[in-house]
């Protein structure tokens, strides 16, 4: 099987079974739909074509949905792109488009969010969702005076990350004596239920609640505008990710802080990464990997918790953090042929 | 819902379809012909035929194998789910459920596998079963509580897949027989080994509707309800066995895909399943199956499932600029079904000539 | 698949039209009681300002899908409509720096327009509005996405901002616009030749015809309505929300049906009702309130809507007899 395809991926000049160096190194970076997330890895993948010897394009599925990222994927090979950094549509279910990918001697690296181990790509670069959610609740807990209610904003239930989160989150909560989680409002990635459902909660429990974290994107902005409209500063929230509106609430005293990623690095590196594999090197067995609760070969792409006095340099921040990984990358993680 | 929707065109409409079904054998060979071509099969075929021209003529990547054969995995997938909703459609009914249905289908299945270790050849068996019996219990409501099945799957579109959600706390099942992955990834030449899997269910469901009472049953009762009961047709049988049936086959496409991702993932159809209604609708209305019940065409469905894959694949391939795709897709299939319209009226007016 | 009370004396289905929507109220009169007597927080003020925006947003998607039910089709395309007039209302504000007004009139224009697309392809071809709304929806959804490449416009005007954040105790200032443009809905369909010939195109298109009535003129306007009513509702959004958000109408397509479907309305055509809307919408709101209330376990909230409406649409056949 493995050598027919082999085969097909050679008639169909989508690239070679061993990596050849000659060959420029395409890049497709693709993420899981249309999201403002993502917006930095455009970015990222016209600085890494300028500044690397690659070629790195990004291309947006049609909508969030894993099938309709697949066929972006087969399309992308079809092009002749030869290495794919992806956003998971599903931790679980790319995986096997990815092997897939990998038969066709086509490298990939799960960039943003991971992949369920055991999984063909190389190596996952990214945020731990469960340590960011973890780590942001404590910020949250130390914001609220170490004790008090805490109501957990999150996205999709169906989206297998959300329950990762809602399990940190009960940690956190439950290492601190004094702190309970009072509720999880959840699926509210849709702007209008969750402007409902999150303002609801506060006109019924908001007395009862000391703090918000919220995990998704869509209720950290709704709910930074929801505590702006109320003039609320005595809830003390952490939000996720660096929409405008969040980091605004953050400088105006409405939130305390966010959970910020790092989406230009994620791209940025993923693509210098692809373009060693396929110059030849292969990913270092004992490299200082991190684990998490998915994989065993996890990088952190940066993380970090971004309160007021932040709020302005977080992207200097991030450009460090990037060019820290960046510098010793090769010799920490890969093993390169002379 | 829209049997006073067009009358006028309604009735015409079904004797086209009858004509295309392959019954067109009029007394010269010349009209015959010309009735072969007002069929809507036969526009799909052209009009699939001429955008397979002109994207491999336009692309570079739109015929090499590896898209070939990726572009017939997902046909053969959506097709099956056009199907699902297919069956439906004969009773005049809908299936707003048969994505979260296949879903459930799929999570069953994986549970059967990974958490009980049933074997592949009874786990697959019993989750299409699980399939038909959500399926039954849609098409039992619609009749008992005789409400318009739209309104019956809409809300069991939200109880099905939260059930789903609550019993797997959104958890994949991605620890499967390696032999069932390794399924959908079979290849002859450049066609996807699960389009073997489509076929078969097409000749059987064109020998259900074409060859048996059942069959006849269901498309007497779906064109007319009050006059097959009043024949002695059990016109409430026929939508609880058509429920059953889209059931069924929402749980095989779900298992196709299952195989295809590799893992049973709640995530596959998206929120509440609805990823697949687009699929599920466009194949057979695309193939001339009506709204309005009492046809069908099997072939139709797959050649509409064939037209909207090769847009979708060809306009990825074009580089329009992704973010335009969803917009220019929607504009190129309001106009082919559009054209077809307009295409089968004129030629069924010069077969009148 | 089966055409309500086509058999049923005429003077018995009158009278039911006009009392059906009493057993809802009933069931609304009933939550409301167990709410507020098991739930101090439900009856605060800023509860039912909550509720009642709530109400002011989606009974605008309701009516919009009510109007196209009225003639015995569906449309698909009102939340991807809605959405695409919020994202050319924020982005005209944005992007064109657009006096409000002028956003507005523009947001309305997109959803008048996108309604008389809908409206002459289904006439002119004689497609399915099914089919028809499930295309153009891929056509606006996509549109929108185009434009904003799924990135929020931020630059909404203060007026704006002001006005989805206005009240006056529990009272929304949304339903200065909600309110009336109900209550204009109700006397079209009730006191007016469009509304007596819109209802007689959804009861039998052809009998409509034949005594005169221009179908295609009638089907047309039908979903310049609709558009026209989405577009409203995707402006409150904006409003509401502060933000221009691409997702905006992304979550509509169930409380669009399943709202004036539990207020009675028929889908075969010809039979809807402003007010049993405007109470399915209520009761919807009141159900998603009470949820977040009672701390329902989100891993069960789908599942119960999903019974509740199942429930509600029971209790309605119950009610009209069947």
């Amino acid at each position: 099987m493995k050598r027919i395809l082999t085969a097909a991926a050679l008639l169909a000049g989508a690239g070679a079974a061993a990596p050849l160096a000659a060959q420029d190194t395409r890049v497709g970076v693709v993420p899981g739909g249309p999201h403002p997330y993502f917006a930095a890895w455009e970015d990222a993948a016209k600085d890494a074509t300028a500044q690397l010897d690659l070629v790195a394009e990004y291309h947006v599925p049609a909508a969030w949905d894993l099938s309709q990222q697949n066929a972006m994927i087969e399309s992308l090979v079809g092009q002749g792109f030869n290495a794919i950094a992806v956003f998971p549509g599903d931790a679980s279910g790319t995986n096997a488009t990815m092997s897939e990918l990998k038969d066709f001697g086509i490298p990939s690296v799960a960039i943003g969010g991971c992949l369920q181990a055991p999984t063909p790509a190389e190596f996952c670069l990214g945020t731990d969702v469960y340590q960011s959610a973890y780590l942001g609740t404590k910020e949250l807990i130390e914001a609220m005076g170490g004790s008090g209610n805490i109501v957990h904003l999150t996205g999709f239930l169906v989206d297998p990350n959300t329950s990762l989160r809602i399990d940190a989150v009960q940690k956190a909560a439950d290492e601190v004596d004094g702190v309970e989680v009072i509720q999880v409002i959840a699926d509210i990635d849709a702007p209008e239920p969750a402007d409902e459902k999150i303002n609801a909660f506060l006109a019924a429990r908001g007395a009862e609640a000391d703090g918000m974290i919220s995990t998704a994107w869509v209720p950290s902005v709704v709910a930074a505008t929801a505590l702006r409209n109320l003039g609320d500063k005595r809830i003390r929230m952490v939000a996720i990710d660096h929409d405008q509106v969040v980091l605004d609430a953050i400088r105006d005293g409405f939130v305390d802080g966010t959970m910020l990623q790092n989406p230009y690095g994620q791209a940025y590196i993923g693509a210098y990464a692809l373009d060693l594999v396929r110059g030849g090197c292969t990913v270092k067995p004992d490299a200082p990997f991190d684990t998490t609760a998915q994989t065993d070969m996890f990088i952190d792409s940066g993380t970090a918790f971004v309160d007021a006095s932040a709020v302005d340099t977080y992207q200097d921040t991030m450009i460090a953090v990037t060019d820290e990984i960046m510098d010793g990358f090769k010799d920490t993680y890969m093993d390169c042929p002379e | 819902m829209t049997r006073t929707d067009q009358p006028a065109a309604t009735g015409a409409d079904r004797e086209r379809k009858r004509g295309g079904a392959g019954m067109a054998a009029g007394p010269k060979p010349g009209r015959a012909a010309l009735g072969w071509l007002a069929s809507n099969e036969a526009g799909l075929l052209m009009i699939t035929l001429l955008f397979v021209l002109l994207f491999s003529q336009l692309t570079a990547g739109f015929t090499s194998l590896f898209n070939l054969y990726a572009l017939t995995r997902v046909l053969a997938i959506d097709a099956v789910i056009g199907f699902s909703m297919m069956v439906v459609l004969v009773t005049g009914g809908l299936n707003l459920a048969a994505g979260a249905i296949g879903v459930c289908g799929a999570m069953a299945a994986g549970w059967f596998m990974q958490a009980l270790g049933l074997p592949v050849w009874l786990a697959l068996p019993l989750a299409l079963c699980v399939g038909a019996l959500l399926g039954a219990l849609n098409g039992a409501l619609t009749v008992w509580m005789d409400v318009h099945s739209f309104v019956v799957t809409l809300a069991t579109m939200s109880i099905f897949f939260g059930t789903m959600i609550l019993l797997t706390e959104a958890r994949a099942f991605s620890d499967l027989p390696p032999g069932y992955v390794a399924l959908a990834k079979t290849r002859y030449g450049f066609w996807s080994g699960l389009l073997v899997v489509t076929a078969i269910v097409g000749v059987l469901l064109w020998l259900l509707f074409h060859r048996t009472t059942l069959g006849r049953q269901i498309l007497i009762a779906g064109a007319n309800p009050r006059a097959a009961a009043m024949s002695g047709v059990p016109a409430g049988l026929t939508v609880i066995v058509c429920h059953a049936l889209s059931g069924g086959l929402a749980a095989l496409a779900g298992l196709m895909l299952t195989s295809r991702n590799g893992a049973a993932l709640p995530s596959m159809a998206g929120q509440l399943g609805m990823d697949w209604l687009l699929p599920a609708f466009l194949a057979p209305i695309l193939g001339g199956t009506l709204l309005t019940g009492g046809t069908v065409s099997v072939a139709g469905t797959f050649l509409g499932a064939a037209l909207v894959t090769v847009l979708t694949n060809g306009l990825l391939q074009l580089q329009v600029g992704e973010f335009w795709i969803q917009a220019f897709l929607g504009a190129i299939l309001l106009i082919a079904v559009a054209l077809d319209r307009l295409r089968a009226v004129w030629i069924e007016r010069r077969r009148v000539r | 698949m089966s055409d309500q009370g086509v058999t049923m004396p005429r003077a018995v289905l009158s009278g039911l039209r006009r009392h059906e929507w009493l057993g809802l109220a009933a069931v609304l009169v009933l939550g409301i009681v167990a709410m507020a007597a098991t739930q101090p927080a439900f009856l605060s003020t800023y509860n039912i300002y909550i509720m009642l925006t709530a109400f002011s947003l989606s009974v605008l998607i309701a009516l919009s899908q009510m109007v196209i039910l009225a003639i015995g089709q569906l449309n698909l395309s009102v939340g991807g409509l809605g959405g695409l007039a919020a994202v050319i209302f924020a982005g005209a504000m944005d992007v064109l720096g657009l006096p409000v007004p002028l956003a507005i009139l523009a947001g309305l224009a997109v959803g008048l327009l996108g309604g008389l697309i809908n409206g002459i392809v289904t006439w002119r071809t004689g497609l399915n509005a099914f089919i028809v709304t499930l295309a153009t929806l891929s056509i606006f959804k996509g549109v929108n996405i185009g434009l904003t490449e799924a990135q929020p416009f931020y630059g909404i005007a203060e007026p704006v901002k002001w006005f989805g954040n206005a009240r006056l105790g529990a009272l929304p200032a949304l339903l200065l616009v909600s309110g009336p443009v109900v209550i204009l809905t109700g006397v079209i369909l009730a006191r007016t030749m469009f509304g007596r010939h819109l209802l007689a195109v959804g009861g039998n298109q052809q009998a409509a015809a034949l005594s005169g009535v221009g179908v295609g003129r009638i089907i047309v306007l039908a979903h310049v309505a609709s558009g026209g009513l989405a577009a409203m509702a995707g402006m409150l959004a904006v409003a509401r929300l502060q933000l221009g958000q691409p997702t905006i109408g992304d979550d509509w397509l169930i409380v669009s049906f399943a709202a004036p479907v539990i207020g009675g309305a028929v889908l075969a055509g010809g039979h809807v009702s402003v007010i049993g809307t405007c109470l399915g919408v209520a009761i919807i709101t009141l159900i998603n309130n009470a949820l977040v209330l009672l701390r329902v376990d989100p891993f069960a909230v789908q599942l119960l809507l999903g019974f509740l409406i199942l429930f509600a649409v029971g209790l309605g056949r119950v009610r009209s007899g069947r």
